[in-house]
């Protein structure tokens, strides 16, 4: 089928509107005016999106809009005080020594939905071109087949069965002297354009982590009303030592809290369900303490790109760039991606203005980005961590001695650098048969929820009748090879029962049935799915979680 | 052919309400804003009338505050060729007859051969709206329609109800209000997004329309006492049962013990 096209241009597109393009466009507006240069720049953004941390160290905001204070800046908390813990199954330790990376007094904690909604208002006021509901569906390249010409924003008005109904709106081609690729964690653009192009033929393979996290209504009196703490991590139960990840919980406006718990995708065991540990965190005695009487007013789950430095792609290629988590700019030690990410969109801009001035858009001539950032701020903070996940990714003892070596040497550790496994690469083959999956937890469907009461927490939606955005490339294989060695992980760690795994009653016969309408947009799948089977694509415009304040 | 559509801004269906302290209002704070669906079907099906008459022009018309010109907006990205806002704090929270009687006011100012509204806004639920403005203008009012073509001076529509159709015809000018099934809205494809944030949407003040009468706001006919949130509904159980027999032996089980129904 050839479809006849429309194309619109720009002189740079945004694909993806969170935190990092906004402060991109915002900066890109900026130095135009300097420069006294007309530029049209747009913002393509395929739903809502959020962020798995709202606490936000507060220079890179500085920087782009000093006086963001009197401008309204959507500012739910100041960081008070920290508190690391240790948790056991049933006791929490106070860990005396917070790590230096982690200490956030004076950060700002944010709501990240909030926070964006702010940004996109001020990049608006600045004639930035923002399109809510356009997904991107495929890059453009020149003839010479690697200079990126922009995006193809994927076809409204299909049905279950791909066929064009009434109302069917192709996609169109935006076309753009520079496309700047900020999708957040395994952008599904971002992720072919890596692939084509090899921009990580020379890295070592991004690692990430799952964060499900609520936003929780707390009585007037709560646990936060008179401590000096409001910024609580935690290690141990329910992960265990082994696994990267922890909870937190931070204290927002008007007696809410944010809760959440980060799994790292690294885990070995198939079993493994990153909402049941969520679950298993909201009910250990310390943790249930504080949120008891509360109840959950919304819930998100993504993925974090948490790889750091020796992860970080490429940056800059003939006409694009990448920015923010869809680079793996963040700050692992810190847990923190958001001021990294924004300078990181900042001095993309700064390098893409020259370049339009100069009318240079060649990889050669964007490069300037990555040099920029080598010489901020942000080089010291992500290179100090550069050895972080490989060490947060070992078992026993091992794991503490080179965390212990490179906090003393300023990152730098035993070895340098250390290797890294991809996430699909790590289950281990079940040695007992497989088991369905059983939700056996006691849900109240107030403070505690199932998962599909957080699907609709999450305020999710999908046009039903169209093709489904989770592609299965074999799904046999599901059926014949991954249940019996892994059990169908699918179904254990979707936070949003996207996968289940059916039984015909009469044939006995075992399928995999999905549930694209319930997708959060984690990107999990994606990226923990053993076989790689499984390829996430944009749905149509605008679907997707609707998050307001997480 | 100059086609009038009557648009309302309401809460997106997918958003979680909560009841504002007052408890006769809702919390707006961080509640998305939406086209009323059934809106977006009249603004379809005017766009289809004036192709199909292969002249005139689409006019959305507003009564609210000035965040309501993102709805216009919305209208006017589908392919829309007008937007008008009656612009008023005061409207934000008036009653059906205050907002039927400013709506039919401005219609009086503008040249109309045919008003498409939704069947009823989903925020108040009330269907009352497109009634007053057929009432304060003289019009016909041809409600809750899945089909209509035009000729000669008249409109024909498929009307539905209880259990069926019914075909109703009238002399235009005439109000029509929309149900699902008349169409498929179209996606506002990205030029016509930037033109639409071009287009200046008109304002008009209530004194412009020759409003005058503040009792309207000040004294309602209509107040709303006091909001509740729906009951959550049960979960569903599914029947179990080897034979259909044993499953129907069940569900009467199920009828008469669980639910206390028979």
């Amino acid at each position: 089928m050839t479809t006849e096209r429309d194309s619109i241009e720009f002189d740079a597109l945004f694909v993806g509107g969170g935190v990092s393009s906004l402060a991109g466009a915002i900066r890109l507006m900026q130095m135009a005016k300097e420069k006294a240069m007309e530029l049209e720049v747009g913002i393509i953004e395929k739903g809502s999106e959020i962020g798995s941390h709202s606490i936000m160290n507060p220079i890179a905001l500085q920087e782009l809009l000093p006086d963001y204070d009197s401008l309204n800046c959507p500012i739910e908390q100041t960081v008070r005080g920290d508190g690391f813990y240790y948790l056991t199954r049933k006791k929490a330790w106070r860990v005396p020594m917070v790590p230096r990376q982690m200490h956030n007094q004076g950060f700002l904690i944010i709501s990240l939905a909030r926070f964006a909604r702010w940004l996109g208002e001020i990049a608006e006021e600045m004639g930035v071109n923002i399109f809510p509901g356009f997904s991107g569906q495929e890059v453009l390249y020149g003839e010479d087949g690697k200079t990126v010409t922009g995006v193809r924003t994927g076809d409204n008005g299909l049905d279950a069965n791909g066929k064009a109904k009434s109302n069917f709106e192709a996609g169109i081609d935006i076309l753009a002297k520079v496309t700047v690729f900020g999708e957040g964690a395994r952008g599904n653009l971002s992720k072919s354009l890596i692939e084509k192009l090899g921009l990580s033929s020379q890295c070592l393979p991004q690692v990430y982590e799952t964060g499900i996290k609520e936003v929780i209504q707390l009585p007037e009196e709560n646990f936060f009303s008179h401590n000096p703490v409001n910024d609580i991590h935690t290690m141990g139960y329910p992960l265990g030592l082994n696994v990267p990840g922890g909870g937190f919980l931070y204290q927002m406006k008007d007696n809410r809290i944010a809760i959440g718990y980060l799994t790292g995708l690294c885990y070995e065991d198939p079993g493994i369900d990153p909402y049941d540990l969520f679950m298993s965190f909201k009910r250990h005695p310390f943790i249930f303490d504080i949120i008891k009487g509360g109840r959950v007013v919304e819930q998100g789950a993504r993925t974090v790109s948490s790889g750091g430095h020796y992860t970080i792609p490429r940056l800059a290629t003939d006409g694009a760039v990448l920015i923010g988590a869809a680079a793996g700019i963040h700050n692992t030690p810190a847990l923190k991606g958001i001021h990294v990410g924004m300078k990181s969109g900042m001095l993309a801009a700064e390098a893409i203005a020259e370049a339009l001035e100069k009318k240079d858009v060649s990889g050669a001539s964007l490069e300037r980005y990555r040099r920029l950032l080598d010489d901020s701020w942000v080089h010291p903070e992500i290179y100090e961590g550069r050895n972080f996940a490989p060490a947060l990714a070992m078992k026993g003892m091992k794991k503490w001695i080179h965390l212990g070596a490179q906090y003393l040497s300023k990152g730098r550790g035993i070895i340098d650098p250390l290797p890294l496994d991809a996430d699909y690469e790590t289950l281990r083959v079940l040695n007992t048969a497989p088991t369905e999956t059983t939700d056996n937890m006691d849900y109240d469907g107030s403070l505690m929820v199932d998962k599909l009461t957080g699907v609709y927490l999450s305020k999710t939606q999908h046009r039903e009748d169209q093709p489904s955005h989770l592609i299965i490339k074999d799904p046999q294989l599901c059926i014949d090879t991954c249940y019996p060695t892994y059990g169908s992980p699918c179904t254990r760690f979707c936070p949003a029962k996207v996968y289940e795994l059916e039984t015909d009653e009469i044939t006995g016969q075992r399928q995999l049935k999905l549930n694209p309408s319930n997708c959060l947009h984690c990107k999990t799948c994606d990226i923990k799915d053993p076989y790689q089977n499984i390829n996430w694509v944009c749905p149509e415009g605008s679907g997707g979680p609707g998050y307001t304040t997480v | 052919m100059n086609v009038i559509v009557l648009l309302k801004q309401v809460p997106d269906t997918e958003s979680i309400i909560e009841i504002a302290d007052d408890g006769a209002s809702i919390k707006t704070e961080d509640v998305k804003w939406v086209v009323n669906p059934y809106d977006e079907l009249a603004v379809e099906e005017a766009l289809q009338v004036v192709e199909k008459n292969g002249e005139g022009q689409v006019t959305v018309l507003s009564a609210g505050i000035k965040q309501a010109e993102t709805a216009i907006r919305s209208a006017l990205a589908m392919g829309a060729h007008e937007g008008i806002l009656i612009e008023d704090e005061r409207l934000e929270r008036a009653d059906t007859t205050a907002t039927g009687q400013v709506l039919a006011a401005a219609l009086k100012k503008i040249p109309h051969d045919l008003i498409i509204a939704g069947q009823r806004a989903v925020d108040g639920d009330n269907y009352l709206v497109p009634a007053i403005v057929a009432e304060s203008l003289d019009l016909p009012i041809l409600p809750v329609i899945i089909k209509e073509s035009i000729a000669d001076g008249k409109i024909t529509c498929e009307q539905v109800i209880q259990g069926g159709t019914m075909v109703v015809e009238a002399d235009l000018p005439a109000v029509i209000t929309t149900q699902r099934g008349l169409n498929e809205p179209r996606y506002a494809s990205m030029p016509k997004i930037m033109k639409a944030k071009k287009k200046k949407i008109a304002s008009l003040s209530l004194d412009e329309i020759g409003i005058t009468d503040d009792s309207l706001f000040s004294n309602p006919k209509i107040r709303v006492e006091s909001l509740q949130v729906p009951q959550k509904s049960r979960a569903g159980i599914i029947v179990e049962g080897g034979t259909p027999a044993e499953k129907a032996d069940n569900l009467l089980r199920h009828l008469r013990e669980d639910a206390q129904v028979i």
